[in-house]
């Protein structure tokens, strides 16, 4: 099987793109990931939990509706649907994708009044970041999932199965995962970079921006201090705290950011910040002088996963979703255009066999070596009162 | 005059449900704690320290407000009295339209407008370029050679999301003016100066201090310029508002620092009020 010749009856799906689609770079250039979560009220999707009903999607009542984040998935081009597009056809169930996670922090805000008071969303599934995952899980805010009717979570690669936080691997699967390292720009930099300590180099003054998702932020520091962040402790993470806020003051860093550094990174604003590996590798395609760095002393590797809210309606239409994108052709097809690292088996296979995504089959960011594997950590839990400690200080820092 | 409560009833039940109450509620909001972290329930405690909290961590971002605030209306200012002199006095029957003009930013997101921004200070956009050529570089603009993420950077957004609301106030102050006025002053020899000093100036004033009011205060609570055209040390205050309510869940803390800004803004409208009476308002 190949993503060409086109499958079950389908034109044919572009693998590789030279350039990012005009769409993509528009919504990039106007912020709107940004905007969106600046200005989305808890209300509004308070507001829109209504509806639907309790019909099955699959006969025509109802539907099946996912929140995710923004370009997460391949979309529609040209005679060649995007996986909702062919899902809708193969399944005839009625799927409602919002791309509408921008900042993973206040997504939670946003649902927090509903599920709290017990009521469900308009949502069967949401993918989020594992770190969220699990305190919807600890609050008890989600449905075990029907894995019996997903079969193809056999395709699953292992070691992502049954993760700390959710051992019994009931409540979430994966979706993607990926890394938080340092991009920077070569012709802005004029030299290669090599670790955290670059981006506190006085050369760069300025033009450095470090992501508001505080465990990537900090993670890297700590990593680059030589903690240990699988059980990360509010002591050893002082030095690294306390860095930040020098950068900070001193102008170093000149803004702390979600998805948007992407615009700054190509309008030339930022010389080199820290983000995340799809997206550079992404933006590579537009702007061939953007390099992904895991530093020598590690890089944080991440997992967004899948998970269903308390009181989904459609839990088997749910599981026809899950199950479908874990075929490893269409998985194959959704990481050829987000560029993270698939959670199934067989997918770079998949892409090697076609002229037109083989290149993808050796990109070190979707398929990192043993050697970059070697130097991910995952950050540690955080118990309640700690995260709170944690994000007061960070926000004295991103905030004050 | 039965029949004037009945006019004022819809407007009057729409501030009271929408605005007076849920504002009322943040009191008891804000000297609260919440019950459990991630849960919506609070207690009532009288918990001043989430003001002490508040101010400690973020005075200093609240006296910034102010000064942007205060900055950015004082050059819209600068921008908007000539520009609505013109408008009244020059503007003829163009006068609709330019007023049109003046309003027609407004038609689009100030949050677009914003992000517009953005890609004309950035660093390799035509404003840095412009500076450069013109060898403005040493003003003391610049943070690092760069315009974008600054406080200038900031102070010009506002700036320009704010004009609109200086300038109309003193269009309608200034068409108030009439012509008569001046044309006597010209006859007693006034010339264009003292005109302006004795009659323009001090009949503009209601427009002056009306426009003061619509600027500075929603320029003190704004999100999006700091947001987008600032860095960490431009936050102001309502982006921590923002981030203490939907990243920190820390709801009563937000209420606190809310309240605080309501009463910073409220002192300066009394302080306007004080020194004009409501006549200078415009209200009559």
């Amino acid at each position: 099987m190949t993503l060409h010749p086109p499958i079950s009856g389908h034109p044919p799906v572009p693998g590789v793109r030279p350039t990012v689609p005009s769409r993509r770079r528009f919504l990039r250039q106007l912020g709107l990931a940004a905007a969106g979560s600046v200005l989305a009220p808890p209300l509004l999707q308070a507001c829109r939990g209504q509806g639907g009903g309790t019909a099955d999607p699959t006969s025509g009542g109802g539907e099946l509706v996912i929140s995710s984040f923004p370009l997460y998935i391949d979309t529609d081009e040209p005679d060649a649907p995007g996986s909702v597009a062919r899902f809708r056809a193969d399944t005839g169930i009625q799927l409602r994708y919002l791309e509408d996670i921008n900042d993973t922090r206040q997504f939670f805000a946003r649902i927090q009044p509903q599920l709290a008071a017990g009521r469900p969303l308009s949502q069967d599934l949401l993918v989020l970041t594992s770190w969220l995952a699990a305190r919807l899980i600890g609050l008890g805010w989600v449905e075990p999932l029907p894995l019996a009717e997903v079969p193809n979570a056999a395709n699953l690669i292992p070691t992502l199965r049954n993760p700390s936080w959710d051992p019994k691997g009931r409540y979430s699967l994966p979706w993607q995962s990926g890394i938080a390292g340092i991009a920077y720009n070569i012709k802005a930099t004029g030299r290669e970079l090599t670790g955290v300590d670059d981006l506190f180099d006085p050369a760069l003054k300025g033009r450095v921006s470090a992501l508001l998702e505080m465990r990537d932020t900090m993670g890297l520091l700590m990593l680059a201090d030589g903690q240990d962040i699988s059980a990360p402790s509010w002591q050893a993470a002082q030095p690294s705290f306390d860095r930040l806020e020098r950068a900070r003051r001193d102008g170093q860093i000149r803004r702390f950011t979600g998805n948007d550094y992407q615009n700054d990174l190509l309008a030339g604003n930022l010389a080199a910040c820290i983000g995340w590996s799809g997206d550079v590798a992404q933006l590579t395609q537009e702007e061939p002088d953007l390099r992904f760095l895991v530093p020598q002393t590690g890089g944080v590797l991440w997992a967004d996963v899948m998970v269903m809210p308390k009181g989904a309606r459609h839990p088997q239409a749910a599981a026809r979703w899950m199950n479908w994108v874990y075929d490893p052709v269409e998985a194959a097809r959704i990481a050829a255009a987000v560029l993270y690292i698939s959670p199934v088996q067989g997918v770079r296979e998949i892409l090697a066999r076609d002229p037109a995504t083989a290149e993808l089959a050796s990109n070190p960011l979707m398929f990192p070596d043993a050697a970059t594997q070697q130097r991910l950590r995952v950050f540690g839990p955080l118990s309640e009162s700690e995260e709170a400690r944690w994000e007061e200080r960070f926000a004295a820092i991103t905030e004050g | 005059m039965w029949w004037a409560w009945i006019l004022l009833a819809p407007g009057l039940l729409w501030l009271t449900l929408l605005y007076l109450l849920p504002l009322l509620g943040l009191v008891p909001l804000s000297l609260s704690e919440p019950l459990s972290r991630f849960g919506l329930e609070t207690r009532f405690s009288w918990r001043l320290a989430n003001y002490a909290d508040g101010m400690g961590t973020y005075g200093p971002v609240l006296l910034r407000s102010f000064a942007f605030a205060g900055l950015s209306t004082a050059l819209g200012l600068l921008l908007a009295y000539p520009l609505a002199c013109a408008i009244r006095f020059r503007g003829g029957r163009w006068q609709p339209l330019l007023i049109g003009l003046v309003v027609l930013p407004s038609l689009t997101s100030y949050l677009v407008r914003a992000i517009g921004w953005t890609s004309l200070l950035g660093d390799n956009g035509p404003v840095l370029g412009l500076v450069a050529a013109l060898g403005l570089t040493d003003l003391g603009l610049l943070r690092d050679g760069r315009l974008l993420n600054t406080p200038t950077a900031v102070v010009l957004g506002l700036t320009s999301t704010q004009l609109p609301f200086l300038v109309l106030p003193l269009v309608v102050a200034l068409q108030r003016i009439e012509r008569r006025l001046l044309e006597a002053a010209a006859d007693l020899h006034a010339g264009p100066w003292r005109r302006f000093r004795l009659v323009v100036w001090p009949l503009s004033r209601p427009g002056l201090a009306s426009a003061l009011l619509l600027s500075l205060i929603p320029a003190a609570g704004d999100v999006v310029n700091p947001l987008f055209l600032g860095g960490p040390n431009e936050r102001m205050i309502a982006n921590a508002i923002a981030n203490l309510l939907l990243v920190q869940l820390q709801a009563p803390r937000a209420a606190a620092l809310a309240l605080v800004l309501m009463a910073l803004s409220g002192v300066a409208v009394w302080l306007l009020l004080r020194r004009g009476g409501p006549d200078d308002l415009a209200l009559q």
